[in-house]
């Protein structure tokens, strides 16, 4: 079954992370052995009632949809789910489908069964949608609404002058016509909704003494079961799956902390500030948690740096294989977010202990949630000059 | 010949042929440009958000916006920099440089013949010369990173338009820091872990009941927050008239530590102590050195949140360089008295004391250790992290202290490529120079080409620069030494100007092109600044004036030469944009701020977030600097810091020292040649260099025409000057005239320029045409003219104007016209 | 009403032709089609005609000379400097072609902003002759190639006192000012040529309709 559970985690990263090749391949063996015939599975999974067979539509979007003009109008003429979620176009219909076997994963555990749920996860669903909207320049729109068809006059004045605008482009509909056929998302409630949208959520399965990332910076705890918080594990930070029990996993995190305090603070390495977890007191103090080795001076500081490694537990989700995603979403960040009053210095023109300081001097001005601000700081810090000789 | 039989002999000639040539057109009602709204439109500036109303399509009636309870006179002057008889009004290129390019004679620039070209042929000549620039010398030979202030508004931002449009092409040389905080900004993170000059302080409520003591040192808030980064509401006004009162009641005790008496000390009535220009570091030494041998500092504070005492302490006892800090020691060099020193050291450690630091104290020579050595004092005191305690550096700036709405801004026009986009030139080789250079440097790099330099722990080499590009930014205002720029500038083969007014950067460019103004577009801007009040629309009043456009357009249309208007763009209008960027904000704020539809807000003309919640600076870090450590290498207050003593600079070691300038009044180094120490603060009455043109409004404030230089009566008396008069102020680097305002509030030796006075050089024998010469006199008074350009430190090589001796004297003279404010004046050939 | 074909006379439309040479003079710089037809025969005979009068005599040879030398781009590059030099950069130094510069009784040297009083007024009048400026032209109203235009029109189109009185008002009372000005700062000589030229057609344009 190991080549099944290969294939199934492969599937389930974001296509933009696969080849076209694999992604046919792929297709075309998931299309044999869920349904025997590609062709006809591909056609029955083209239906709405296929979509609401499993998509626990009846109480959401479907419904949301129905209130819509694009449920019911003058000319009677509906939109379908596939209409709008399935690219037209064959090879992206292929790549939609690898995607969407994420969705029943997500069918499997119950991920958005209760309203609640729903909600919770409807911010980081329709970004994603509104990506593949963007990424297909909202193709599916275009399949019905056609710039050249469209009737100027009879449009007000306003429309007319955008809607010209936007067909001398060709821009993609989805720009400004967001939660048209389903409730637009609360957008400021959840966590890094765009981060997620771009990293996901996390790998479906955790292996054993594997090597993953922090998608998020990510509640610790005591033990499998309890949710007594014993600190924070911060964002893209390297840790080792240890044992896996239900939603939790035990994790190794290594690196090194400041003898001072309670020598709560874990950092990526000797003399850098660079922040891996936060435990509390407790935590710290608890027999078995922290594995100390051994200790140097650090020149620049006088402070005597320990070695250490803790296991604690913390949450199967938001732990990804791949760092290089979450980096590419900070440096998009950083360079579109940190240059609205100057130019953002190259990331290399500090090195990894100078930036904290830099970085929390000029972030008034910049709209950062938490998670990101994170990120961005350990971005900057792993790309500094403390790693990055190449310029300065 | 009759009349009759000349006229008619003129119409025999049927020459007609002149009429197709008609600036006449038949009249069309509601033409393009017509313009008959006479609502009151809302928009903002950096000196407060306001309304106006047209009449006739022109701009009639300015009043502040209903939330500004304290709006500052300086919107009187909008109108005057919107129809202002120098606007640069159609895209212009000096003859010469149209005529020969490159190879054109570049020590023409200053004052000469400019010809009218269209928009397509000037950014074609604009491409072309990066072009040349980018084949012949590669990417160091472009400096385009020298930006400054521009005008409020976060979609047409004047520097994000200019560096995506020309990021689009190649790269090029970018700086680092800026003009006004350089070397407080390089330091502090040393110290504290953050700039702290660009942080949100400890909220004004929150000072206001719990501080005993606040010491305004080299600050002056009630001047300087009538500008703001973003469009000013200038709530901080209300925090200080509560200031006021509480000073009358005697409940708190501001100390204006400076030479001058402030326009905040003034407001306030607060005390002032006097300390001798540049020697304010002696003062704080002079207070530790109290501290420690009366055990008034905080032992335990300093043992847990900082780190290197010990390695300061043998300095301040003169156990390592044989010189006591004490106050009597202190008192030789500062003017203050052993007395007084050792007062404050008392006030300062009884009862809650917030210290403020303004930003002059930092831009001289050395700039980094009065901030340094305060933060010790801060340290010593122990009150960082407590409410109303401890030590900020931008009390005084962009209504830091009104307590922050929390809320989401909204984001701006992208300054950088898209991801994925590659510029036309994809050159990053540098040749071995630096591609980023410390801002204050540029003059040095375009004179000493393949020169290093240590600056902050790195070497830099100057990049061998032959082409600049400025948009909405004007260098021959905010850097120092004209006479220095002027030979710089011969050496430079192309440099392109984007403005609203002929500045003296346009006039030394070799391509000038028209921006229109704020008022003149459509924007969206946060209101409060720092404070973050609610958003801003900004409605355009007019249309752009002449030829002028706005930087989107300016830059679409250069993008659409380049072949990449649709990458530059987006495929989006300006409306488009903004709706973008509000609805990216909406979202931003959704379930916590409540915003209508873009719709709603446009017509409304705002969305007010309301106050938020006061708060501490470093509280957190007080509360557990384990968990919530600085940003400093230790995580600690770095009172020696390790890491700025291996750099090991001659003029930045280890801990905070008193070092002597090169040049320093009262008795200093220089003083007996130029005995007058030249303050060149932000002024009073003007953003930098902004809305110095608008004619009416500055004669609110010059005298005979000029820019006010302050002067110490006796001073004066002794130079036989009196209030009014014209001065020629001078020193080797130069020589400028200023109008005299003599007033006690100005000590003896120290006068004072306010930054930002148009610089209009005429030449030396008093006539018009000389602005290129070397040794001009300034015929208005900037204060640029005189000042020094040299590093603040091998740590932060930041502006250092303040290092400035001068003397002055009764101008005898013919009196020349001022020429700052007019496009360039043509030598005769 | 009276038809306004009544003031379409000879006289008048030779007037018109003058003051629309004038405007196109001063709306814009010398381009090559400007400089063909200013040196046809047709304009030659045009200048010959208007040189009858020993008042303009002078100065429309010196503006023949000049125009005989432009031969080049580069000539007519300089006279583009000239013009810019004068009337496009600024303000003190340069001969702003604005009336409102003019008017008024501001001191020399205190600035007057653009778009002001006098760009409203000729606007007026504009749009009472159903005219407006071009938008090719993103001028004040108050641009002296805008008087010169506007009273051009009305050459043929009003009465003598009518036009007597606006020219005396809005033109001939700062036109004086004006000249002085455009013949300080001139690096050439074209464009004081044809200020003098203006202010003496002016001048005798108005002493003629004032004793008509």
């Amino acid at each position: 079954m190991k080549w099944f559970i290969n294939t199934w985690r492969t599937l389930n990263q974001p296509a933009k992370y696969l080849t076209l090749g694999t992604i046919s391949l792929s297709a075309f063996l998931m299309g044999i052995i869920f349904w025997g015939g590609f062709n006809t599975a591909l056609e029955l999974t083209n239906t709405e009632e296929f979509c609401i067979s499993c998509h626990s539509m009846e109480s959401k979007p479907y419904q949301e949809l129905q209130q819509t003009v694009h449920w019911s109008n003058h000319s009677g003429v509906r939109a379908t789910c596939p209409d709008c979620h399935v690219p037209h176009n064959w090879s992206r219909k292929i790549g939609r489908k690898i995607e969407a076997s994420h969705d029943m994963w997500g069918w499997l555990m119950q991920t958005v069964n209760t309203e609640e749920k729903f909600e919770a996860k409807r911010l980081e669903m329709a970004s994603r949608e509104w990506k593949r909207f963007d990424r297909d320049n909202s193709l599916a729109c275009k399949n019905c609404h056609n710039y050249d068809s469209m009737k100027w006059e009879d449009m007000s004045k306003l429309a007319q002058k955008q809607m010209k605008r936007a067909a001398e482009t060709d821009q993609s509909c989805i720009d400004c016509h967001k939660g048209i056929a389903h409730k637009l998302p609360e957008m400021g409630t959840s966590r890094a909704p765009e981060l997620i949208a771009q990293v996901g959520a996390g790998e479906s399965s955790l292996e054993a003494n594997s090597s993953y990332f922090t998608a998020l910076t990510k509640p610790l705890y005591f033990n499998e079961k309890t949710d007594v918080e014993a600190g924070t594990l911060n964002i893209a930070t390297k840790v080792t799956v240890l044992e896996t029990k239900g939603n939790r996993v035990k994790i190794g995190i290594d690196g090194w902390r400041k003898k001072v305090g309670a020598g709560r603070v874990i950092y990526y390495d000797f003399g850098l500030n660079i922040l891996s977890a936060q435990l509390s007191k407790d935590a710290a103090l608890e027999e078995g948690v922290m594995e100390v080795f051994e200790q140097k001076e650090d020149p620049m500081t006088g402070l005597i740096w320990q070695r250490v490694e803790a296991k604690i537990w913390t949450d199967a989700d938001y732990l990804v294989k791949d760092l290089q995603p979450l980096w590419d979403y900070a440096r998009d960040t950083y360079t579109n977010s940190c240059s609205v009053c100057h130019t953002q210095p190259a990331e290399a023109h500090f090195d990894a202990n100078s930036w904290p300081g830099m970085f929390q001097g000029m972030i008034a001005f910049v709209n950062m949630d938490q998670d990101t601000q994170a990120l961005v700081q350990k971005y900057l810090q792993e790309h500094s000059s403390t790693f990055d000789k190449s310029a300065h | 010949m009759n009349r009759r039989d000349f006229l008619k002999g003129l119409a025999a000639t049927s020459f007609v042929s002149l009429s197709s040539a008609s600036v006449l057109a038949p009249f069309k009602a509601l033409a393009a440009g017509t313009m008959t709204n006479d609502d009151w439109l809302t928009t903002g500036s950096h000196f407060g958000a306001f309304k106006m109303k047209r009449k006739n399509g022109v701009i009639d009636q300015v009043i502040p916006f209903d939330l500004d309870k304290y709006p500052t006179d300086m919107i009187n002057g909008v109108k005057g920099l919107v129809y202002n008889p120098s606007r640069v009004r159609y895209p212009m290129v000096r003859l010469d440089f149209l005529l020969k390019g490159h190879k054109s004679d570049t020590s023409q620039r200053g004052d000469f013949r400019f010809v009218r070209v269209t928009w397509d042929k000037a950014l074609n000549l604009f491409k072309d010369s990066l072009d040349e620039v980018q084949t012949k010398y590669g990417p160091s030979g472009l400096h385009a990173g020298q930006t400054g202030w521009r005008a409020t508004g976060q979609l047409h931002s004047s520097t994000s338009h200019m560096q995506r449009a020309v990021g689009m092409h190649g790269n090029f040389v970018k700086k680092i820091g800026d003009y006004s905080t350089g070397a407080g900004q390089t330091i502090l993170p040393y110290i504290l872990g953050s700039t702290e000059v660009y942080a949100q302080g400890t909220s004004w409520p929150l000072i206001l009941e719990q501080s005993n003591t606040i010491i305004l040192w080299s600050n002056d808030p009630y001047k300087n927050l009538q500008v703001g980064w973003n469009a000013e509401t200038h709530e901080s006004y209300g925090y200080l008239a509560q200031l006021k009162e509480k000073v009358k009641q005697g409940k708190i005790r501001v100390i204006s530590i400076d030479p001058v008496v402030t326009k905040t000390q003034k407001y306030l009535g607060c005390e002032q102590l006097y300390v001798n220009p540049q020697t304010d570091v002696a003062l704080m030494l002079g207070i530790a050195h109290e501290m420690v041998t009366q055990n008034l500092h905080d032992k335990k504070f300093i043992e847990g949140y900082s780190l290197g005492f010990e390695h300061f302490l043998p300095y301040l006892l003169g156990e390592s360089d044989g010189i006591v800090k004490t106050p009597e020691w202190a008192s030789k060099i500062t003017g203050v008295t052993p007395e007084i020193i050792r007062d404050l050291a008392k006030v300062m450690t009884k009862g809650r004391t917030q210290i403020m630091m303004g930003w002059c104290i930092q831009r001289q020579q050395h700039g980094e250790q009065p901030y340094w050595m305060a933060a010790v004092l801060a340290t010593m005191i122990g009150q960082i992290g407590l409410p109303g305690g401890g030590i900020s550096y931008g009390h005084h700036y962009s209504s830091i202290g009104v307590p922050s709405s929390g809320a989401a801004a909204p984001g701006a026009f992208p300054r950088n490529l898209d991801e994925g986009q590659k510029p036309l030139f994809d050159n990053n080789d540098f040749k071995g120079a630096s591609s980023t250079i410390p801002v204050a440097r540029w003059i040095d790099a375009i004179l000493e080409p393949g020169k290093t330099i240590d600056a902050n722990g790195t070497k830099v080499t100057y990049p061998d620069v032959k082409m600049m590009v400025f948009s909405g930014n004007n260098p021959w205002n905010h850097h120092q030494d004209r006479n220095k720029m002027k030979q710089a500038f011969k050496k430079l083969e192309c440099v392109v100007t984007i403005d609203i007014n002929w500045t003296a950067t346009c006039r030394f460019s070799d391509i000038v092109l028209p921006a229109c103004t704020t008022f003149e577009r459509n924007d969206i801007d946060v209101y409060g600044s720092y404070a973050n009040r609610g958003v801003l629309a900004m409605q355009k009043m007019v249309e752009p004036l002449f030829e002028s456009l706005s930087d989107f357009e300016i830059f679409t249309r250069f993008a659409k030469i380049m072949g990449k208007e649709q990458e530059y763009t987006r495929g989006m209008s300006e409306f488009d944009w903004l709706k973008k960027l509000y609805n990216e904000c909406k979202a931003d704020n959704a379930g916590k701020f409540d915003m209508p539809d873009f719709d709603t807000f446009w017509k409304d003309g705002y969305v007010h977030f309301g106050e938020g919640q006061p708060w501490t600076r470093h509280a957190d870090f007080r509360n557990d600097p384990e968990m919530a450590p600085l940003g400093t290498p230790s995580g600690l207050i770095e009172i020696f810091s390790r890491k700025i003593a291996q750099f090991n600079y001659d003029d930045c070691p280890g801990h905070p020292t008193w070092m002597e300038k090169s040049e320093r009044s009262h008795g200093g180094p220089g003083s007996d040649k130029y005995p007058v120490w030249m303050q060149s603060c932000h002024p009073d009455k003007r953003l930098h260099s902004q809305m110095c043109e608008s004619e009416e409004y500055r004669a609110t404030y010059t005298v005979k025409g000029r820019e006010p230089v302050y002067l110490n009566p006796t001073d004066a008396q002794q130079r036989g000057i009196k209030d009014g008069d014209i001065v020629r102020v001078f020193n080797d680097r130069g020589q400028l005239l200023a109008g005299a305002v003599v007033s006690d509030s100005f000590p003896r030796g120290v006068i004072r320029i306010h930054e930002g006075a148009w610089y209009g050089p005429i030449g030396k024998d008093g006539s018009k045409q000389g602005g290129n010469e070397i040794g001009a006199l300034c015929s208005y008074g900037d204060p640029n003219t005189l000042t020094q350009d040299i590093g603040t430190s091998k740590l932060a090589q930041a502006c250092a104007a303040y290092t400035c001796l001068v003397n002055f004297e009764k101008y005898q003279g013919k009196v020349p016209e001022v020429s700052s404010f007019s496009g360039p004046i043509e030598a005769k050939v | 009403m009276i038809d306004k074909q009544i003031y379409a006379t000879p006289m008048n439309q030779g007037r018109a032709m003058v003051y629309r040479l004038l405007s196109s003079l001063f709306a814009k710089e010398l381009d090559h089609q400007l400089l063909h037809e200013l040196t046809s025969s047709q304009a030659q005979a045009f200048f010959a005609q208007l040189a009858s009068d020993p008042l303009l005599a002078q100065d429309i040879a010196s503006l023949n000379s000049v125009l005989n030398t432009l031969n080049s781009d580069r000539a007519l590059l300089e006279l583009a400097a000239d013009y810019c030099g004068l009337f496009l950069v600024g303000t003190k130094h340069s001969a702003s072609p604005y009336a409102s510069l003019y008017l008024g009784d501001n001191d020399v040297g205190d600035e007057v902003l653009l778009f002001g009083e006098q760009h409203q007024q000729m606007k007026t009048f504009l749009q009472q002759s159903q005219l407006m400026v071009q938008s090719e032209f993103p001028e004040p109203a108050d641009h002296i190639a805008v008087i010169l235009a506007y009273i051009a029109h009305q050459a043929c189109c009003s009465d003598d006192k009518t036009q007597q009185a606006f020219i005396t008002q809005y033109l001939h009372a700062w036109l004086p000012r004006f000249t002085d000005k455009v013949v300080a700062v001139d690096s050439g000589n074209f464009y004081a040529a044809l200020a003098r030229l203006t202010q003496a057609w002016v001048t005798s344009d108005c002493d003629a309709l004032r004793a008509s």
